[in-house]
């Protein structure tokens, strides 16, 4: 079996704060203390996309950090393909985006991967071969050469995540990968994680706005104050064991009431819910705006 | 166990090639925030400098004034630049969160650290290059105007030979554009450097940009004052503890910017000593080394 992407056993973040806060927990005499992740754990298996959803505040970010060697552990451990997530070879593996990326505004498009691709020790035509690949594949062929001042909050993601798969890591990590960005921005991104789990990439994603996460996940846990509440694949933690549906399309009303008689025939089972099924206003939007895109 | 990871890649303990990369994003950055900007307000002032016209002063000492003048300025450039300009990197980059990015590719903190440090030295180098061509340039223009002005005064008055025109104008030549006054500019270069590096230590446990500049001049203006801190250390045994105690760290922590002052001499016309000169770029590599090894040390072990 292959090494799993990210390991996370036990791990317990505990940080030194002055001000007292919803999880101090304990007051000493150097100030009080907030334990921000707590006794976590959970696995990131190779080439799956895995979630982390929790409100603000609950420990995801500092997970993350730990993961990327940012932050030590105050206790437990991190490993990203079985190396310890402090050692600099853990890092060639990875590629990040952090929450609202601020990347060098005076640099173009070109010039920030350049810049991050060098760093991952790329050079030559193998950068500018990849540099121009990565523009292609995030939409941003035509403002290669514009500075990064001008670009929009789904542009700047879209190139953050560039940067994060410049050097093809094989594990990427997105911290709210589309906070701030408008629906099609949003759809643009979850697009590229698909295509990056097609490609074998692990992703591990935090978030806390769940659809996103329900859309592009494999499995999902679910943290709150640091703890891991649950965790599972996204069909074990979402799906109703007693309940059964099934939609159908251009069903006659006679058809219909048959199949209300059947169920009333059974003893114990009921119709839980019934009518026409709800598109989301999200996909209303994209909807629309690919219609007035089109027209245009 | 040896991880397929461990055995696939191979992390140099330093990449020049990393720092390089570094130094070049951080001299487009400052080249792009326009921080050269302050090079015009040097021009004109240089320009300024040039156009004072003491009528009671002999060529001799216009030129000398001109020369102290247009090079001190050059030196307050210099190390305003180097503390500006750092102080700028570090806060900002953990501000924007773009530490992040970089840090989380295969760099070390000490390829960051120095790279930082490296780009700055670089643009402190080729502005003080670019603000001493201006002096140059200046005072070539005001040596030539003088000498033609007194061989023409000379000339005109009965009984002088020309030895002693020639004696004249070499005496205005004395002041005027010489060789050593690369020395002067290299002791701006030595001080400035030391000054970005306090400034890149401050910067390491720094919250913002802001607090470095301020704590950085702060802590330049007191490291000219070590000659008083010695005697006061010396000498002055009695008093507050709290003070004697702190003029103690602060000698010991605080670079003694005082013996860079050595520049002065060589401007008005001293001879250069090259035992000095090569005793103070030794200080300052000593320096170097000190301070970005304790930043390394805070920065090794910060979180973010």
């Amino acid at each position: 079996m292959s090494e799993p992407a990210v390991e996370v056993k036990n791990l317990t973040k505990v940080f030194q704060t002055g001000s007292p806060g919803a999880n101090v927990f304990k007051k000493g005499i150097a100030g009080s203390y907030v334990v921000a992740v707590d006794n976590l754990s959970f696995q990131v298996n190779s080439g799956e996309v895995y979630g982390l959803i929790g409100p603000n505040g609950s420990g995801k970010s500092t997970t993350m950090k730990v993961v990327l060697g940012l932050m030590s552990p105050t206790e437990g451990s991190a490993k990203v393909f079985g190396l310890d997530s402090g050692d600099i070879k853990a890092r060639s593996e990875i590629g990040f985006l952090p929450e609202n990326p601020y990347f060098y505004r005076h640099l173009s498009g070109e010039e920030t991967l350049k810049f991050y691709g060098k760093l991952c020790g790329l050079k030559g035509k193998a950068l500018n071969d990849r540099i121009s690949e990565l523009l292609e594949m995030v939409d941003l062929e035509g403002a290669r050469k514009r500075r990064l001042a001008g670009y929009s909050k789904g542009m700047l993601q879209r190139i953050g995540l560039a940067q994060a798969i410049i050097q093809r890591p094989r594990l990427v990590i997105l911290d709210e990968p589309t906070a701030g960005v408008d629906p099609v921005g949003s759809r643009q991104i979850r697009d590229l994680i698909i295509k990056l789990k097609e490609e074998g990439i692990s992703v591990f994603l935090c978030s806390h706005l769940l659809e996103q996460v329900q859309e592009v996940c494999d499995h999902v846990g679910i943290i709150f104050k640091g703890r891991m509440r649950q965790e599972g694949t996204l069909e074990e933690l979402v799906s109703i064991e007693n309940r059964y549906s099934i939609v159908l399309e251009d069903a006659s009303p006679a058809l219909i009431k048959e199949i209300e008689k059947l169920v009333a025939k059974e003893k114990g089972a009921s119709i839980a819910e019934q009518g026409n099924p709800k598109t989301t206003l999200e996909r209303l939007f994209l909807k629309i705006a690919g219609r007035k895109e089109s027209d245009a | 166990m040896t991880t397929f990871t461990e055995t696939r890649i191979k992390i140099p303990m330093f990449s020049p090639s990393r720092v390089w990369t570094i130094a070049t994003g951080t001299m487009t950055q400052l080249v792009r925030m326009k921080t050269f900007y302050f090079l015009l307000v040097f021009a004109v002032l240089v320009a300024a400098i040039g156009n004072i016209d003491i009528k009671s002063a002999s060529s001799v000492s216009q030129l000398e004034t001109i020369k102290k003048v247009s090079f001190g300025t050059m030196d307050i450039f210099a190390w305003l630049y180097a503390i500006v300009a750092t102080a700028l990197l570090i806060p900002r980059d953990l501000e924007d969160r773009t530490l992040y990015t970089i840090l989380s590719k295969p760099v070390r903190r000490i390829e960051y650290l120095i790279g930082k440090l490296l780009g700055v030295l670089v643009l402190i180098a080729a502005s003080l290059a670019l603000m001493f061509t201006l002096c140059l340039l200046m005072l070539a223009y005001k040596q030539s105007g003088f000498i033609a002005d007194e061989i023409k005064m000379l000339q005109a008055a009965p009984n002088v030979t020309t030895a002693e025109i020639e004696e004249q104008v070499k005496l205005i030549q004395r002041q005027g554009v010489r060789p050593e006054l690369a020395v002067a500019a290299l002791a701006s270069f030595l001080k400035s450097s030391v000054v970005a590096v306090m400034t890149i230590l401050i910067s390491t446990f720094a919250s913002s940009s802001l607090f470095t500049i301020i704590t950085s001049i702060f802590f330049f203006l007191i490291g000219h004052a070590h000659g008083m801190m010695t005697d006061f250390w010396l000498h002055k045994t009695e008093g507050n503890l709290i003070i004697r105690m702190l003029t103690k760290v602060f000698k010991l922590l605080i670079p003694d910017f005082q013996l860079f002052s050595f520049s002065e001499g060589i401007v008005i016309g001293a001879e250069v000593v090259p035992r000095v000169v090569w005793s103070m770029g030794f200080l300052t590599g000593g320096y170097l080394f000190v301070f970005l090894l304790i930043s390394l040390m805070i920065f090794l072990y910060k979180e973010f």
